[in-house]
C-alpha cells in the first residue's frame, strides 16, 4: 500500500513538473510575440534580456526545471531574433556567441536565485505560521486555569499540528482511552509509563508511525502522549515541533503545580481505600471482643448469684444492651462502607411483607421494650419481590429512630398496608417530630437534627443507610411530620405489580 | 435429657475469652464442657470423646470452619451449632446444607445459643428413641399418626402442607433452609421456587396461627428458611 502511495506521489510530481515546463514555454512564447513586435515596429536589436522575464517568473513560481526550460528556450529565441544571422537559430559571430552564453548563465543564475528566494520566503511564512500557532497555544496555556484545560489545549494543538489522532494517557485521565491505541502503541506507552524510556517511535499494524513521549521529560506524573503521524515523512521535523509545544505546556503544568494536585488526588483515593479497609478490619476485630462482652453479660445475668440481685441483674443488662448497640453501630459503619463502594447487591426473592416487619421487630425486641408497639398489618398483602434482608435492615433503622426519638412509654404504631401499586411499611412515633428544615435534610449522610444532637447519640447514618437499601430494591423512603414534637412517620414503599406478576400458585396434590 | 450422665459439649473456638464465657454459660446449664482451639483438635476430640453437642466457631486458625464441618459430617451426626461472624445469608445456607443443625451470629446471648443447642439435641434424641410427638406452643404434631392438633382440635391439612409441617417438626426449634424444604416437598427441580413456600406458609399460618400476620409457631428466618418455634413451648421470644 505504501509503495503504491509513493509511486502515485512520484507520478504526481512528474506531472507537476511537466505542467510547469509547459507554462514556462508558453511564457517564452508570449515573450517571443512581444520580442517580434519590438523588432518589427521599433527595430530594437539589443532586446535579448527580455527573455530573462519568463526565466525569472518560471524560477519564482514554477521551480527549477521549468526555469531551466525557459532559459534554454529563451536562448534559442534570442539567437533567432537578436543575433545575426537574424531569423535563424544559428549564431555566427563569436562575440555574439559569448554574449548568448553570458545570457544563458545570467538566466540560469537568475532562475536559481528566484527559486531560492521563493523557497526562503515560503519557509519564512511557514515559520511565521508555526510561531503564531505556538504563540496562540502559549496564550491558550497561559489562560488555562486547570490541568484539564491544559491537557485539552495540548491535544487540540498537536492534533491540528499532525492532522491525525493524538491520545493522552495518565495524568488522572480515564484509562479507558488506552484501548483506542493499537497494540504495539499500547505496549510502548506502558514502557514509557514505567519509566523505561522518555520517548519512542513505533509502527502500528496499518503502517502508521506513532510518536510516543512523556508530556514532561522531568515529571512523569504529567502523563504520556501518543501521536499518530501516519506516513508523514518528516518525523524529525514533527518531533521538534512537538518538543517545542510540550516544553511550553510542561512549564505551564509545573507553574500550576499540577503535579502536586495530581499526586494529592492519587493520595486521596488511596486514603479513601485505606480508610475503608481500616473500617472493615477494625469492625471485624471489634466484633470478637464484643461477642465475648455480650456473651459474658448474658451468662452473668443468667447466673443465680446475679439473677437474685436486682441491681446486678440490671447492670449486666446494661452491659449486654450497650454491647449490642455498639455492634449495631459497627454494622452501620460496615453498611455505609458497602454503600459507598457500591457493594449492595440485592438478592431478590418473593417474600411475605409481614415477615419483614416481624423479623425487624424481633431483632429490636429489647430496644422496644419500653415502648408500646401497636401493630396493624393487612393479612392479605401481595407478596413482594425484594431482598428481604436488606429491607428488614432498612426497617430496623426506622424502628431504631422511632425508639430513639420518642419517649419511653409512648406508642409506636407499625403498619403494613397497600396502595394501588405499592406495599407500604410504616413506623409512626409520638416523639420529637421534624421541623421543615430537618425534613429537607433528613436522609443525608451524617445528618443529625441539632435540637436533639446533644441529648441523643447517633451517627446520622441510619436513615441514609435505610434509604440506600430501600432504593436498591426499587422502593422509596418517605418521612413526614406535622412539625417539632408532633411525632414522625417514616414509610417504606415497595412496588408490586397490581395486575400480574404475583408468583404462580404452587402445586398441591 | 433422657441420659443420667450430664451431656458433654465440645466448644471449638480459638478465642480464649469466648471459650471462657461459653464454658461458664454451658456449665451453668448443666453441660460438661471440653474445648478445642483448632480444627484438627476438634476432629480428634469428636472421635475420642464423642460429645453430645459441638459448638463450632467458623474462624479457626488452622482450617476453615466450613471444612471442619464437612469432614466431621462425613462420619458423625453429633448435633452441631455454628458460631458465625458473617451475617451473610448465603453463607448460613451453605453451612446448614453442609450439616450444621443451626447457627448463631456473633455477638449473641447465651439463651439464644442454648435454645438452638437444646433443639438440635432433642432432634437427635427423638431420632434415637422414636418419640413421635412434637409440640410447638398450642400445636401438636404426631409424626407417627400423621395428626396435627391445635389446642386439642384436629387441623385439616393437604398432603403437601402436612409434609412441610412434618419437615419443620423433625427439626423443631432449628432453622430449615428453603432449599431443603423445596427439595423434600416439591422435588429438586423446584429448589429455587421460594414463592411456593411463601404461598404454602401463608395458608398454613392461616390454619395454625392465632394471628397469621404475627406468627408465633411457624417463624421466618429471612433469606435462610423457616423455623418451628421451640418445642418446649417457648415462643420465638428467647428470654435472657
Amino acid at each position: 500500500m505504501a509503495y503504491q502511495w509513493r509511486s502515485a506521489l512520484r507520478a504526481d510530481a512528474i506531472m507537476r513538473e511537466l505542467r510547469g515546463v509547459a507554462i514556462a514555454l508558453l511564457m517564452v512564447a508570449a515573450t517571443t510575440v512581444v520580442a517580434w513586435g519590438l523588432i518589427r515596429y521599433l527595430d530594437v536589436r539589443r532586446g535579448s534580456p527580455i527573455y530573462l522575464i519568463p526565466v525569472l517568473l518560471a524560477g519564482w513560481h514554477l521551480g527549477r526545471i521549468p526555469a531551466l526550460a525557459a532559459a534554454v528556450a529563451g536562448v534559442l529565441w534570442s539567437g533567432y531574433f537578436f543575433y545575426s544571422p537574424f531569423y535563424t537559430y544559428f549564431v555566427a559571430r563569436p562575440a555574439e556567441m559569448i554574449n548568448l552564453t553570458l545570457f544563458m548563465i545570467v538566466a540560469l543564475v537568475t532562475s536559481h536565485l528566484a527559486n531560492s528566494m521563493k523557497q526562503q520566503a515560503e519557509l519564512a511564512r511557514k515559520r511565521e505560521n508555526q510561531m503564531s500557532d505556538l504563540y496562540a497555544f502559549s496564550r491558550q496555556l497561559a489562560a488555562a486555569p486547570t490541568a484539564a484545560d491544559i491537557y485539552r489545549a495540548i491535544e487540540e494543538h498537536l492534533a491540528s499540528l499532525v492532522q491525525r489522532r493524538v491520545l493522552l494517557f495518565g495524568a488522572g485521565r480515564n484509562p479507558a482511552t488506552e484501548t483506542e491505541a493499537p497494540q504495539p502503541v499500547q505496549a510502548a506507552i506502558a514502557s514509557i509509563q514505567r519509566g523505561a524510556a522518555l520517548t519512542a517511535t513505533v509502527n502500528d499494524e496499518a503502517g502508521a508511525t506513532w510518536l510516543i513521549r512523556r508530556v514532561s521529560s522531568r515529571t512523569p506524573d504529567f502523563g504520556v502522549l501518543a501521536i499518530d503521524l501516519g506516513s508523514m515523512p518528516a518525523v524529525d521535523e514533527i518531533r521538534r515541533r512537538v518538543d517545542d509545544a510540550l516544553a511550553d505546556a510542561a512549564a505551564t503544568l509545573e507553574r500550576l503545580d499540577v503535579a502536586r494536585a495530581l499526586n494529592e488526588a492519587k493520595m486521596r483515593s488511596e486514603t479513601e481505600l485505606l480508610r475503608e479497609a481500616l473500617i472493615g478490619s477494625v469492625s471485624h476485630e471489634l466484633r470478637t471482643p464484643l461477642a465475648a462482652i455480650m456473651g459474658a453479660a448474658t451468662v452473668l445475668r443468667g447466673s443465680p448469684a446475679v439473677a437474685q440481685d436486682e441491681r446486678l441483674h440490671s447492670l449486666a443488662g446494661v452491659v449486654r444492651d450497650e454491647a449490642e448497640r455498639l455492634n449495631n453501630d459497627i454494622q452501620n459503619l460496615l453498611d455505609a462502607t458497602r454503600i459507598s463502594r457500591h457493594q449492595i447487591k440485592p438478592q431478590a426473592e418473593w417474600i411475605e411483607p409481614a415477615d419483614i416487619v416481624n423479623s425487624a421487630l424481633e431483632r429490636r425486641r429489647r430496644r422496644l421494650a419500653e415502648h408500646k408497639v401497636a401493630l396493624d398489618m393487612d393479612s392479605n398483602l401481595p407478596f413482594i419481590y425484594v431482598d428481604p434482608v436488606l429491607v428488614q435492615q432498612a426497617f430496623v433503622q426506622i424502628v431504631d429512630n422511632a425508639a430513639k426519638y420518642s419517649p419511653g412509654g409512648s406508642t409506636i404504631d407499625i403498619s403494613a398496608k397497600r396502595n394501588s401499586h405499592e406495599v407500604v411499611l410504616s413506623v409512626h412515633d409520638h416523639g420529637a417530630g421534624l421541623t421543615a428544615d430537618e425534613m429537607a435534610q433528613l436522609g443525608e449522610r451524617f445528618f443529625r437534627g441539632h435540637r436533639l444532637a446533644a441529648t441523643t447519640s447517633g451517627s446520622g447514618l441510619g436513615l441514609w443507610i435505610a434509604k440506600a437499601f430501600v432504593g436498591a430494591n426499587g422502593g422509596r423512603l418517605q418521612a413526614t411530620s406535622e412539625g417539632a414534637d408532633q411525632g414522625t412517620t417514616v414509610s417504606i414503599f415497595l412496588p408490586y405489580n397490581a395486575d400480574a406478576k404475583q408468583p404462580e400458585a404452587a402445586p398441591d396434590d | 435429657m433422657t441420659e443420667q450422665q450430664p451431656p458433654v459439649v465440645l466448644v471449638v473456638d480459638d478465642e480464649v475469652q469466648i471459650r471462657r464465657f461459653l464454658r461458664a454459660g454451658l456449665e451453668l446449664d448443666g453441660f460438661v464442657v471440653q474445648d478445642a482451639e483448632t480444627g484438627a483438635d476438634a476432629l480428634k476430640s469428636v472421635t475420642l470423646q464423642q460429645p453430645d453437642l459441638v459448638i463450632l466457631d467458623l474462624g479457626l486458625p488452622d482450617m476453615d470452619g466450613g471444612d471442619v464441618l464437612e469432614r466431621l459430617r462425613s462420619w458423625s451426626t453429633v448435633p452441631l451449632i455454628v458460631l458465625s461472624v458473617r451475617s451473610n445469608e448465603a453463607e448460613k445456607v451453605r453451612l446448614l446444607e453442609s450439616g450444621a443443625d443451626d447457627y448463631v451470629v456473633k455477638p449473641f446471648g447465651m439463651a439464644e445459643l442454648l435454645a438452638r443447642a437444646h433443639a438440635a439435641m432433642r432432634r437427635q434424641v427423638r431420632a434415637a428413641t422414636g418419640e413421635p410427638v412434637v409440640r410447638a406452643g398450642p400445636l401438636t404434631i404426631d409424626l407417627a399418626a400423621r395428626v396435627v392438633t391445635l389446642n386439642g382440635s384436629r387441623v385439616t391439612l393437604t398432603p403437601k402442607e402436612y409434609r412441610l409441617l412434618q419437615l419443620l417438626a423433625q427439626h423443631a426449634g432449628n432453622v430449615v433452609t428453603h432449599q431443603y424444604l423445596l427439595k423434600e416437598v416439591w422435588g429438586s427441580p423446584h429448589m429455587h421456587d421460594t414463592h411456593y413456600l411463601r404461598i404454602f406458609v401463608r395458608k398454613l399460618r392461616q390454619k395454625i396461627e392465632q394471628d397469621p400476620t404475627q406468627p408465633q409457631i411457624l417463624l421466618t428466618e429471612l433469606g435462610v428458611g423457616y423455623r418451628l418455634a421451640n418445642p418446649d413451648g417457648t415462643t420465638r421470644t428467647v428470654a435472657n
